[in-house]
């Protein structure tokens, strides 16, 4: 009788065991959800001082405008390059006036100017020749912090 | 090149409607700084004006200062 009592035990805690082995895990937790792709930087605001417009004249108001727009001058005129920006900051303006003739090119002048405007803004450079300006084919470059924004081509007649 | 012309007695100058820096040189004054920026010696006050934090005395400005030249109003 005990041994059959044993054999029942032994029994009852095979079909126990096989019960448990059988028993399924418990599913892993689904994966985090991939984290959401960042936000595209919003672009880069304007940063300092840029250069707008040139235009040639004989003459500007006090706004530093020119008055009346001209790529032709006369011996006598003096010739003034207006120069509008934008943006805020500090920054070198230069014009450099040369003269060409017959595909060589010398320089005229050179001038600068340092400004700190707080929003746009409009500049001026001129020149003048007592004795009057040579006939020919001239240029004006622009350049703002060193580099190169801007040429204007304009004639002597 | 020789039979280029002598541009060498060409004179410039430039003006803003912001406010421009001007480096100081040995032998300027503001009245002298005044002829050149504004074209009239008179206008120097309106320089020290903008200048009066680093300007104590208009006859004393110093080589390498760094002046505001305020545009005309």
């Amino acid at each position: 009788m005990k041994s059959r009592l044993r054999h029942f035990a032994l029994a009852a805690a095979s079909v126990v065991a096989l019960v448990a082995c059988g028993k399924k895990e418990p599913p892993a937790p689904p994966p985090a959800p991939p984290a959401p792709a960042p936000a595209p930087a919003p672009a880069p605001a304007p940063v300092g001082v840029t250069l707008s417009a040139v235009t040639l004249g004989k003459a500007v108001g006090a706004d530093k405008k020119v008055t009346a727009a001209s790529e032709t001058f006369a011996k006598g005129d003096t010739i003034h390059a207006s120069i509008d920006t934008s943006g805020a900051g500090s920054a070198t303006l230069v014009a450099r006036w040369s003269y060409s003739k017959d595909g060589k090119t010398v320089p005229v002048k050179e001038d600068s100017a340092t400004i700190t405007p707080t929003g746009p803004a409009t500049s001026e450079f001129h020149i003048s020749k007592p004795d009057g300006w040579p006939t020919g084919d001239y240029q004006v470059e622009i350049l703002i912090d060193g580099k190169s924004a801007a040429t204007k081509a304009f004639k002597v007649q | 090149m020789s039979d280029m012309p002598d541009f060498s007695n060409v004179k410039s100058g430039s003006s803003s409607t912001a406010t421009k820096i001007y480096e100081v040189k040995s032998g300027d004054s503001l009245s002298k700084i005044a002829k050149h920026e504004y074209g009239d010696a008179n206008k120097w006050p309106q320089i020290f004006e903008a200048n009066k934090d680093i300007l104590k005395d208009p006859n004393k400005i110093f080589p390498g200062q760094k002046l505001k030249i305020p545009p005309l109003a």
